[in-house]
């Protein structure tokens, strides 16, 4: 088809059907000449091959013995492509060195529940080291977006640090159930008792006649030979462990020094058209209308396709906005169009009333009104009145981004009976989901193609674009589109976490020990994670406390970013641990280990032991230069529980000069690895990164809302700290606990923020309380 | 317009906006994807290629520029994955998600071709690319490694 597409269709009637059904965006009517062309869709990305024998929907072995291991999760810098890998080979007992990765179908997924012996997790849970541990599967909800148990990989989700804890037994189980059946094989073929058998680096052993062959000579044998009882199959603990628990640097590695991994932006398809894309600035709004006829003879430009709000429904209730995208031949000619294009706005004047200063104020007044008080324990007011010191405090944290370095994109294409997608996803199983409702076209025909991600940083699948892209191939059936957004786009796609408050109030003894804590927290009323860090018990001790949320309702779209509001609540309460130790004149390190101690959390030792590890490696009390001061914090997640639990303490060591800039210098990490980590190295390298990330937090990024708009939209206003930044020393110790770990990928070193804040009041005398904490005049002497 | 490129030793004839974007015109119409796309303004260095030996963000420069002159983009850094700079950024196990890695190790490059034995404030002046994972850390110990590995000759 030559030219324009939809515009030459009919764009009046377009736009006064997206109108007339706002959310239902359904174009039955208009086929393009080739609709029906393509349906067998290319597969460009560099990890597809299958011919060989799969043992089971994880583990497929060829005859060269390469052992390609299927990942259920995204690879987005966490190292899941290779922990995954680590722990289904682990069981296998094949050889490192012949692994592959591949992401699994999310379209088999919707085809093929999981295997029997796959759904129930063995042992005793948290504290169980032989067991599976807790892994958190909730029902499928209606709308598709949560739970999804019992489909053949399980959760495909990458979120809330949980590949790891999640999919271990029966990524495990994956390999054991493989290892098992080729052993059967072996035996069936050779005659001989299975028990005289024994397998390692891919080899099988019969030592009695000295027989051996390979997992790639035995593999398509071993297919046919199911499993007799794998409910019997047991996984190994820790302690028998030679694969998992080891440093292994990451499969993809040398493809990516190689500029050669393939992220969703990097997709190309036969006949793929590029999608440039312009959401209403304020969310909630609407395209009322473009003038695509002003644009469309520039170069290369083939079409406008305007698109309504993403159905909320789809995108976990969230509301963003509406749209136009121009389409043309290559992606700048697109963006160019664009930009080019008059576009008028339907506005919703509420949304257009949101300010950082108004909402501000909104979070304040509703921290003075009455919250849900989610724990009360003794009598908070009557102690108050015994207090011999009040000390209160008012923290605020600022609507933030993911930003990641990839801005959103997603490849679509949709013909009258199948939809491909190919995007770097962490949510394939919604977006499956995404595409059916949008196209009419039954889940079993949708193919989410998983790419790599440019970061991800909280469940980006959630924001909207791929039911843009999705919209928009939907109006181009038979043309492969590809949108991508552009910088500022993205600060408008993403979903933030939720700006935030907390009121924090303590009546210390004559000693200066609390006595009671009235923690009050605001955020917008569907922000994530409004519990954390607070909630069922102070993890530092006082006998009267009450821990209440507040809510309002502001118009930005929040969502899962990294931490949640764990982070922001971090900083809250180790910020007010801080500035009470000051009040009582006591040392911050040795208040916050006494008042741990008179707790009865079920994972206090291991809390003060975090503590005093890296107080110990930080030199903790000794003198350092004038300008320069260390602080300490407490990280905890799950810690109010007897559940998993991930615990670590960190001590920062931070300069601040005459001039006012701010250096963190030093950190000292130690880190609970539960009973054991999977991959130590890339657990390094995730506390590394998320010192950076925190970092960031504390001192540089926040967004602000003018008249309903994101105001910071690219790396200009919302900088990213670069190397000249990092702290030339980072010390990170492990130490081992009694219980599983309840992740580690998304609320490390959310201690910065507290830290620094409490190095430049040891340093300048100045106390910080709003996030973050750059552009302050923090100059002293 | 029609013009010729020179793309990692090959000449490429283009047809093209001379304006276009450097970077949009190695992805698109060269199809070498590693150089990657991320702020379009400059700012982020992820597009970094080098142009007769500097440094450049392309997203933020016409194809123009190059016209003539001699482009490299990590694609040409090496023919097998192993220059000094890539054997040292594996040795470190670098990456998180790897999308500003491109960039980079054109960075670091170009920094070692000015400096060939750069002191960390050389790198923390010469690099100056942002990473959102926060690979800073090893960035940095690669960096110094892949300096040795070259003074001592190995490429």
């Amino acid at each position: 088809m030559s030219g324009n597409r939809l515009s030459d269709f009919n764009r009046r009637e377009f736009i006064a059907m997206t109108a007339a059904a706002p959310g239902a965006f359904i174009l039955g009517f208009w086929a393009p000449p080739q609709a029906n062309a393509q349906t067998a869709s290319p597969r460009p990305v560099w990890y597809e091959d299958s011919s060989t024998p799969e043992i089971n929907a994880w583990i497929v072995i060829s005859p060269d013995d390469t052992v390609t291991i299927r990942i259920g999760q995204t690879e987005l810098g966490q190292g899941v492509w290779t922990s995954n890998a680590m722990m289904v080979a682990e069981e296998l007992q094949c050889d490192w060195s012949k692994v592959r990765p591949q992401y699994a179908s999310a379209n088999r997924d919707a085809r093929e529940k999981a295997p029997e012996w796959t759904l129930n997790v063995m042992g005793k849970g948290a504290t169980d080291p032989n067991g599976g541990g807790e892994p958190g599967f909730g029902n499928r909800d209606r709308t598709g977006v949560s739970g999804i148990p019992d489909t053949l990989y399980r959760r495909m989700r990458t979120n809330a640090a949980s590949s790891v804890k999640d999919g271990r037994y029966y990524l495990q189980l994956a390999g054991a159930e493989a290892r098992e059946r080729l052993l059967l094989a072996a035996a069936e073929l050779w005659n001989v008792p299975l028990p005289e058998l024994t397998a390692k680096d891919s080899i099988i052993t019969h030592a009695k006649s000295s027989r051996t062959t390979t997992y790639g000579q035995i593999a398509d044998r071993a297919r046919r030979i199911p499993h007799p009882n794998p409910e019997k199959i047991v996984i190994k603990s820790p302690d028998q462990w030679t694969l998992m628990g080891t440093e292994r640097k990451n499969l993809d590695v040398p493809d990516k020094v190689a500029g050669k991994v393939v992220y969703g932006i990097d997709v190309r398809v036969p006949g793929m058209k590029w999608a440039a894309v312009k959401s209403c600035p304020v969310y909630g709004g609407t395209v009322k209308k473009h003038d695509f006829d002003s644009v469309r003879q520039m170069p290369g430009v083939q079409s406008a396709v305007q698109f309504p709000i993403p159905d909320p429904a789809l995108t976990r209730g969230r509301v963003f906005s509406g749209g136009v995208a121009v389409v043309a031949d290559h992606w700048y000619q697109a963006k160019a169009a664009l930009d080019r294009m008059p576009i008028e706005w339907e506005i919703p004047a509420a949304n257009a009333a949101f300010n950082t200063s108004s909402m501000r104020a909104a979070l304040l007044a509703a921290l003075d009104r009455p919250g849900r008080v989610r724990v009360t324990q003794g009598n908070v007011d009557d102690a108050f009145g015994r207090a011999a010191k009040v000390v209160e405090a008012t923290y605020s944290t600022p609507y933030l981004p993911r930003a990641r370095m990839e801005p959103g994109n997603a490849t679509v294409l949709v013909t009258n009976d199948r939809v491909d997608v190919w995007i770097g996803d962490q949510s394939p199983q919604e977006t499956r989901f995404s595409a059916s409702k949008i196209t009419g076209i039954p889940e079993q025909n949708v193919y989410v193609n998983l790419c790599h991600l440019g970061g991800g940083f909280g469940r980006n699948g959630n924001g909207p674009q791929a039911e843009q892209a999705i919209m928009i191939a939907n109006a181009h059936r038979g043309t492969p589109i590809h949108l991508l957004w552009t910088r500022e786009e993205d600060f408008v796609g993403t979903t933030y976490r939720a700006m935030g408050m907390a009121r924090l109030k303590a009546g210390l003894d004559a000693e200066g020990w609390p006595i009671a804590l009235d923690v009050r927290t605001a955020m917008q009323e569907d922000g994530f994670g409004p519990e954390s860090s607070f909630d069922v018990a102070s993890r530092y001790y006082v006998p009267n406390y009450r821990f209440s949320n507040h809510t309002t309702k502001f118009h930005v779209p929040v969502g899962t970013r990294r931490g949640i509001g764990q982070a922001a609540h971090e900083f809250y309460r180790e910020s007010f641990v801080n500035e009470l130790a000051h009040a009582a004149g006591k040392d911050a390190y040795r208040y916050r280990r006494e008042l741990i101690s008179r707790t009865n959390l079920p994972y206090k030792d291991d809390m003060i032991r975090a503590l005093d590890i890296a107080a110990e490696m930080s030199g903790w009390g000794n003198a350092l230069p004038r300008g320069t001061a260390r602080a300490i914090a407490l990280e905890e997640r799950g810690g109010e529980t007897n559940r998993m639990a991930t615990i670590s303490a960190m001590v920062h060591t931070v300069s601040v000069s005459r001039e006012g800039k701010v250096k963190l210098v030093r950190v000292d990490v130690a880190h609970d690895t539960g009973f054991s980590l999977v991959n130590p190295l890339s657990v390094k390298k995730q506390i590394e990164g998320q010192i950076t990330w925190f970092y960031n937090d504390a001192m540089h990024q926040a967004n602000t809302i003018k008249d309903g708009q994101i105001v910071e939209n690219n790396f200009r206003a919302f900088p990213l700290s670069r190397i000249d930044e990092d702290p030339p020393e980072i010390n990170i110790h492990f130490f081992k606990t009694g219980h599983w770990l309840l992740g580690m990928g998304h609320d490390r070193a959310t201690s910065v923020q507290s830290a620094i804040g409490d190095a430049i009041f040891q340093v300048t005398g100045k106390r910080l309380r709003d996030l973050p904490y750059g552009g302050h005049d923090l100059s002293w002497g | 317009m029609a013009f010729d490129l020179n793309v990692n030793g090959t000449r490429h004839t283009l047809d093209a906006d001379e304006q276009t974007p450097l970077l949009w015109v190695i992805r698109d119409h060269l199809g070498l994807t590693g150089t990657k796309f991320s702020c379009g303004i400059g700012q982020c260095g992820a597009c970094t290629v080098h142009v007769d030996g500097q440094a450049v963000r392309s997203c933020s420069v016409p194809v123009s520029i190059a016209a003539g002159k001699r482009v490299t983009t990590i694609e040409g850094v090496s023919s097998d994955g192993n220059h000094p700079l890539q054997v040292a950024w594996k040795e470190f196990d670098t990456p998180q998600c790897g999308y500003c890695q491109s960039g980079m190790i054109m960075s670091a490059l170009a920094l070692l071709q000015r400096r060939p034995n750069p002191s960390d404030s050389d790198i923390d002046s010469g690099v100056t690319n942002a990473c959102r994972c926060g690979t800073y850390h090893r960035i940095r110990q690669a960096i110094h490694m892949a300096a040795d590995l070259m003074k001592d000759g190995r490429r």
